[in-house]
């Protein structure tokens, strides 16, 4: 092809909008006079952050996003504030969506409150892509914008993940902790002499919300701390490292020295872009099966969801591989590759449920069931041990059991073959695995939460692998050494971990 | 709530008359009381040490000269290493800080120690250590790799390095029972894993930290892990007695030993762990003797030995203190961390806090006092007749303590409310 017809194609197609969600990568992008009417009563910010917010529709804030993958902005839209200023917010968000969209990106108004007529028909008006519901309610948006004729997406941010769970939507948000790790012993908390330092995680949380083998994007919203170093790429990982992303938020003094050049503010957004773009360039990772030879049946109609989320939350810190499946789908089949199953939680089991359990455990499974299970409750300790056919049953006496207890204990009844995975020396550090070629390839993910690296992480993996590379976003991959351990394992060194780093075993063809 | 450590109280004055007592009673009455392994005054080395990453086999050799040299008591022999992992998971952390620079000694320390074994002549060297878990039989190795130790570069410093989990059985098929040779105040043996036996030379590889209910844990604190917690730990757990097996059978006494395994000389004698855990501790050096003290103190834990403890800090005192009697190591240590060898109870850094959600109700005595007294360690292996903790009669070696120490008192303040 002629070089010039190319570069004319070029510029009269411009760059592609991305239209699927599912490669959708977001930033909250929050600004204009509705944003400074939506904090008036914060008296926190001072003028010159007042006045970058203020102007943050200004189009060459757009040129921040040149050499980052994010091409979805949550841009403030609707708060159900004094009319003109809604007015004049559309507007300012009209324009700029105009102008976002010639480069390619995506635009999602904030909705924080507001009329769902009056927003929908403003959206419309703006050629939003689609709505984040913070507040207010989504059907009736959504029913609103249909009768528009509108195709945009509704995204609701929710902020009960048990309830989400369930939902079929192709895209899912939901507010998340900010990722860190803590001494208990800091905040006058007595723990045992060797209690781990607490991590507030999302990792879990992403996982969560993959009861189904197909990939759909999950976001997490969550805010990070500005003065916590690392804290932009941890918050990036955290939601990546099991296939979700972060919505992108920066606060308002980094977004004002950036405005302003200031070369620390730069080198920070350059490295939330390097870490963004590590996770989209091992998009295919996304696509691995969750391993673990630990089954956890989830009840999503549960009685205590926060309790079940803990389970999941509190197994994953004790870097327990495991795998979920959904109460609906138990059967002898969905837990025939199960080792152990976790189900203490289960509300009112029916008979075809516990002889399913029964079953897996006569066959030589552990099961970890509540005291529902019936003869055999512990008395004095958490919980009894007893054998059950070819297998055994652990029946814990509380009911629901201690998620804190329960983690600690599957340490005590699992052999580290059946955990499939060990790690060691991650005492700030979540692991997740994850296969792929029926469990020829291993990628054993890792994040750090701490603010210093770690020296010295060893893994070790049930099988035989030849391969072992170690992926960083600030490096490029490195060959490790895999070595076999005893109990027809491998073992690999990972020399230091700062944040986020990814080992892949793989076996030979 | 009523602030009795300022007060010199009837029970203070019990305490100081039994505490005389027993000094008295310790001189050595001869027949049934066996000399130590190591003399009952003995010089001690103290050294300013700016990291782990200094040359710490030329640091520790330059202080076994300092103490007299240790070659001739190494030279063909099976030398054991009692390493302090304070709870031994591996996992209990300050964010950002290893164990090795919080509750446990640093693998840097013992490395350099194993490479000086080695080259002195050592026949073997064996790394020991009692881990948590309830399933016992992963090599104490995992447990190392937790911290990040270089479990490798350790075995390859020396041409015979075994490591041991001593919690249990280990290697061999019976627990060997050492009877305690030192005048013995609460057991008259224990039964140990055979390590503690078959051993020539036993090195006390202990952390310079405080302690929360002791004030202190040096290398007589050290061999509390000695003791193995499948062993003892046999018998369930009745109703209301600690979740933690040892603190049942010692801390409180609130279960006996299982049968078969050496009783307590009186049953009905105090069950306060201020009171029993000085004495235990005594007995346990008395009955496996430590032949050499290592406290790594060059970074430690503040105001606990675990990290879970409120207001621990981490601190680095830049402090090594190596002597062969460990009455007299841990005295001197203590001068080292500014505290006075000879305190007594509700002295620094016996007068403790202790919160009434974590100890059993009748711990706190009287009722509902928290700040609590326990006895100094050293002065019960003083009264023991295991060596001496007057720092007069102590020839210190290396730097002198007025140069080197390192306030932990001052802060450990923010430990609790007193």
């Amino acid at each position: 092809m002629n070089c010039f017809v190319a570069l004319a194609l070029t510029f009269a197609v411009g760059p592609a909008l991305c239209a699927d969600p599912a490669g959708w990568i977001p930033a909250r992008w929050e600004g204009g006079p509705l944003e400074l009417s939506r904090r008036a009563n914060d008296k926190t910010e001072d003028a010159s952050v007042r006045t970058t917010i203020g102007r943050w529709y200004d189009p060459a804030t757009l040129d921040l996003l040149e050499g980052t993958p994010i091409n979805c902005l949550l841009v403030t839209f609707s708060a159900g504030a004094e009319s003109e200023v809604e007015r004049k917010q559309h507007q300012l968000v009209k324009e700029y969506a105009r102008l976002a969209h010639k480069r390619g990106i995506s635009v999602l108004g904030i909705v924080y409150g507001g009329d769902p007529q009056a927003i929908a028909a403003a959206a419309l008006d703006a050629g939003l892509d689609g709505l984040a519901v913070q507040g207010g309610v989504p059907e009736k948006l959504e029913a609103a914008l249909r009768a528009n004729g509108s195709t945009a997406l509704v995204i609701p941010i929710a902020r009960d993940a048990a309830a989400a769970r369930t939902s079929k939507a192709r895209l899912l948000a939901v507010e998340g902790v900010r990722p860190s790790a803590r001494n208990l012993a800091d905040e006058g908390i007595r723990a045992g002499a060797s209690d781990e330092p607490w991590i507030d995680s999302n990792i879990w949380l992403v996982r969560s919300f993959r009861l189904e083998a197909a990939w759909r994007p999950i976001w997490i919203d969550q805010r990070p701390n500005p003065t916590s170093e690392g804290d932009y790429v941890r918050c990036v990982a955290d939601a990546a490292l099991a296939g979700g992303r972060w919505i992108v938020a920066l606060d308002d003094e980094l977004r004002a020295s950036l405005l302003r050049k200031d070369p620390h503010a730069l080198a920070a957004w350059r490295t939330i872009g390097t870490y963004l773009k590590f996770a989209e360039d091992h998009g295919e990772w996304r696509g691995f099966a969750p391993y673990g030879n630990l089954g956890i049946i989830l009840d999503t109609a549960g009685e205590n969801p926060d309790i079940s989320d803990e389970y999941l939350n509190l197994v994953a810190r004790r870097q327990v591989p495991y795998r979920l499946v959904s109460r609906c789908d138990l059967s002898a089949a969905s837990l025939a590759s199960f080792r152990a199953v976790l189900v203490v939680d289960l509300a009112s089991p029916t008979e075809a449920e516990r002889s399913v359990l029964r079953g897996f455990a006569e066959n030589g499974g552990l099961l970890m069931a509540g005291p529902w299970w019936g003869d055999g409750a512990a008395k004095n300790e958490p919980y009894a041990e007893l054998p059950l056919g070819k297998g055994r049953v652990a029946i814990y006496k509380e009911d629901p059991p201690n998620p804190e207890g329960v983690a600690r204990d599957l340490l005590d009844l699992l052999e580290p073959e059946v955990m499939g995975l060990s790690v060691f020396n991650v005492p700030t550090a979540i692991s997740y695995a994850s296969t792929s070629d029926s469990g020829k390839r291993v990628l054993v993910q890792l994040l750090n939460y701490a603010g210093r690296p770690i020296e010295r992480v060893t893994l070790r993996f049930n099988g035989i692998f030849k391969v072992a590379r170690f992926y960083t976003p600030e490096s490029p991959p490195m060959d490790l050494a895999p070595r076999p351990a005893a109990n027809g394992r491998t073992e690999v060194l990972i020399p230091k971990l700062a944040a986020w780093g990814a080992v892949l075993l793989e076996q030979p063809n | 709530m009523e602030d009795n450590h300022r007060t010199f109280s009837r029970r203070d004055l019990l305490a100081v008359s039994g505490l005389s007592a027993g000094v008295l009673a310790a001189r050595p009455a001869a027949a049934d009381v066996a000399p130590p392994s190591s003399p009952l005054v003995s010089p001690v080395s103290v050294a300013k040490v700016t990291g782990y990453d200094v040359d710490l086999v030329a640091q520790l050799n330059k202080m076994f000269d300092q103490i007299g040299g240790i070659g001739q008591l190494v030279r063909g022999k099976t030398v054991a290493m009692k390493v302090n992992l304070t709870g031994s998971s591996g996992t209990g952390r300050h964010v950002g800080l290893s164990a090795g620079q919080t509750s446990w000694v640093h693998p840097n320390v013992v490395g350099a120690l194993t490479a000086i074994f080695a080259r002195m002549g050592a026949k073997r060297i064996r790394i020991l250590e009692s881990t948590f878990r309830k399933h016992y039989g992963s090599p104490l190795e995992d447990t190392l790799l937790n911290d990040g130790w270089d479990v490798q570069a350790i075995k390859s410093a020396a041409p015979v390095v075994e490591f041991e989990d001593t919690n249990g059985l280990g290697q061999a098929k019976q627990y060997s029972v050492l009877k305690v040779k030192s005048r013995p105040y609460i057991f008259p043996a224990f039964s140990v894993n055979h390590s503690y036996e078959d051993c020539d030379f036993f090195v006390s590889v202990g952390k310079m930290k405080n302690h929360e209910e002791l004030g202190v844990t040096l290398s007589m604190k050290n061999l509390f892990g000695i003791t193995p917690e499948l062993l003892y730990g046999l018998l369930p757990k009745p109703p209301g007695a600690s979740q933690w097996i040892r603190e049942r059978v010692f801390h409180y006494g609130q279960v006996a030993p299982p049968a078969g395994v050496p009783q307590e000389i009186d049953p009905k004698s105090n069950r306060y762990e201020g009171w029993r855990m000085p004495r235990l501790l005594t007995d346990l050096c008395g009955a496996r003797p430590i032949d050499l003290s290592i406290l790594d103190g060059i970074e430690t834990l503040i105001g606990g030995e675990g990290t879970g403890m409120p207001g621990t800090k981490h601190g680095k005192p830049g402090l090594l203190v190596v002597g062969r009697n460990c009455v007299c190591t841990d005295a001197v240590a203590m001068a080292a961390m500014g505290y006075n060898p000879r305190a007594g109870r509700h002295e620094a850094p016996f007068r403790l806090y202790k919160s009434p959600k974590d100890h059993p109700p009748e711990q706190l005595i009287p009722p509902e006092e928290w700040h609590q007294y326990a006895d100094n360690t050293v002065l019960m292996g003083e009264g023991a007749g295991l060596g001496t903790a007057d720092l007069s009669k102590i020839e210190i070696s290396g730097a002198r303590i007025k140069d080197v120490f390192y306030d932990y008192e001052a802060h450990w303040k923010g430990q609790a409310p007193v």
